[in-house]
């Protein structure tokens, strides 16, 4: 999830960007007036997240996801992106800021800047609650011989 | 039997619930927002999502809103909402493992690889109304002052894996499926797989996982787990990219796990544990602690005991069955009740009126009252009809 320049790694960028953020880049590659198509709306749907049971090693279905998709074509480039919960805007935009760094877009280093700080926020966000929960972290004693 | 339906006038409908939206507003304060249902009442919203399956923090903020605090009411919204979506794909299975733990405590291991880690909780404090919460206004992070450690976070070892090293745990089969059953696609029919008891207990209502996992307890059943741990945290939701082929995580959904261990007699020469599993959305230990135990219940496949019997448990668990059913009973059943009124007056009736007969004529030679003949005879008993008409 560390490299903007890879697509995999910028799905998963992207799906963690704030959304107000996502909209910004998106105005920015817009501002040139590129040729974009959107080739699937954004739309909530439902991802069902499965869940392998740690005994028996057996997927089951915990429950559904809301998630929201959306892909385009900018220039001659796809974009697709997935946002969680229900944000047209955030997954429209995101996917329009894919399609932009996959085609080389003037701004593509610009986002690319922009979705490695999500990186490195996430990063010390994971680092910082990681950090606080170890600051819990206890030695239970019996006391059988104290009683 | 079927329903009979009623109509009254759309407008009285329309002021009974503008008189419901003004209790919401009554207060003299601003309406509480969205964001502070989803950021501040978080357990709210967790239930609402968990009894609904559906896993969307903002929307249950404010389905929790639209129904005034009440979870079920906010989970039926949630379902509701959850049947006009599409379904892009099922996710990549996630290991447990894979979890984000940010509370981790294991009751049957004190010395647990990776420690016992508190986490957030009040679980060890007493429970006291704290009246400054009354007048807080600003505020303040409790932990600012604390001087962290830098640690690269990590996963946890798995309790069941440290008991499977040491031969306390049978290798799992191969199940025999390829995909999970999906009980929100399928009817649940009996006997019920395993990954359907799961599912349908993920989510069911707290209450009544509560309850019946609790009946266990109690002595209405054989399972007393010592829970292997209980853990609190987030799982990735990874998809395949469908550019890249690639697994991709789209999201953290946070959830709540337990872990069960029973002990099995049942194999003398190899004595093992038997398992217990309990996952749900969000913060919510309570319901992950009473499903794991409704699990391992379930396995036993017995009828002896309501928590052991698949069939009883997962056919009232459900809070929108219940909820549905338990409420449809304040609906005009007005049809149905004159229609049972118009049977027990007739019933009286003709008890009257037999007395009647029976002061007037004399019993046959063989002793039979002439009026229980043709009744037995021609027609259902008086309590057979009095049931049968029962619309429900």
């Amino acid at each position: 999830m560390e490299n903007p320049h890879d697509r995999s790694d910028r799905f998963e960028l992207i799906a963690a960007c704030d959304g107000d953020a996502l909209t910004r880049l998106a105005n920015e590659v817009l501002a040139d007036d590129p040729p974009l198509s959107v080739l699937q709306e954004p739309t909530p749907q439902l991802v069902m997240q499965q869940v392998v049971e740690p005994v028996e090693r057996r997927p089951f279905n915990l429950g559904e996801v809301v998630v929201t998709p959306a892909e385009v074509k900018l220039g001659d480039d796809r974009g697709f992106a997935m946002v969680p919960g229900k944000n047209e805007r955030a997954a429209l935009s995101g996917a329009i800021v894919d399609a932009a760094v996959a085609g080389g877009h003037r701004l593509a280093d610009d986002i690319a800047t922009r979705l490695g700080e999500v990186a490195t926020n996430r990063r010390e966000e994971r680092a910082r609650e990681w950090a606080e929960s170890k600051h819990t972290a206890v030695e239970f004693e019996t006391m059988e011989d104290d009683l | 039997m079927g329903y009979v339906a009623v109509k009254a006038g759309e407008e009285l409908i329309q002021r009974a619930e503008d008189l419901f939206e003004k209790q919401r507003l009554a207060d003299e304060d601003a309406p509480i927002t969205v964001d502070q249902l989803e950021g501040q009442l978080e357990r709210l919203t967790a239930q609402a999502m968990s009894e609904a399956g559906l896993y969307a923090p903002r929307l249950a903020a404010l389905a929790v809103k639209q129904a005034q605090g009440d979870t079920v009411e906010a989970a039926f919204l949630l379902r509701a909402y959850r049947s006009t979506l599409e379904r892009w794909d099922e996710s990549v299975p996630v290991e447990p493992s894979a979890m984000f733990a940010t509370r981790r405590v294991s009751p049957a291991f004190k010395d647990v690889p990776g420690g016992q880690i508190l986490g957030p909780t009040k679980d060890y404090t007493q429970r006291l109304l704290d009246f400054e919460l009354e007048d807080e206004d600003e505020s303040g992070d409790p932990t600012a002052d604390w001087d962290l450690e830098d640690a690269e976070p990590t996963t946890l070892t798995n309790v069941v894996d440290v008991l499977r090293e040491e031969g306390l745990v049978s290798e799992p089969d191969e199940p025999d499926v390829d995909a999970p059953t999906d009980t929100t696609r399928e009817p649940v029919t009996f006997p019920v797989e395993r990954d359907a008891v799961l599912q349908e207990l993920a989510r069911g209502e707290t209450g009544a996982v509560t309850a019946l996992g609790y009946s266990a307890l109690r002595g209405y059943g054989q399972v007393h787990p010592t829970l292997a741990e209980v853990r609190v945290g987030k799982l990735p939701l990874t998809i395949e990219h469908p550019y890249t082929g690639d697994e991709v995580t789209v999201a953290d959904v946070a959830v709540s796990e337990s872990e069960a261990v029973v002990p099995v007699y049942a194999k003398r020469d190899d004595p093992q544990f038997a398992f217990g599993y309990g996952l749900t959305f969000g913060r919510n230990e309570r319901k992950a602690i009473s499903m794991t135990i409704l699990d391992a219940s379930i396995q036993l496949e017995s009828e002896d005991e309501p928590a052991e019997n698949a069939e009883f448990v997962l056919d009232v668990v459900d809070g929108m069955d219940s909820f549905g059913f338990i409420e449809h009973l304040k609906l005009p059943h007005y049809v149905t009740f004159q229609s049972i009124l118009d049977r027990i007056r007739a019933i009286r009736e003709r008890k009257v009126a037999g007395t009647t007969d029976d002061e007037a004529e004399p019993a046959a030679d063989d002793g039979t009252d002439p009026a229980e003949c043709e009744s037995s005879e021609s027609e259902p008993s008086d309590r057979e009809t009095i049931e049968a008409s029962d619309d429900d």
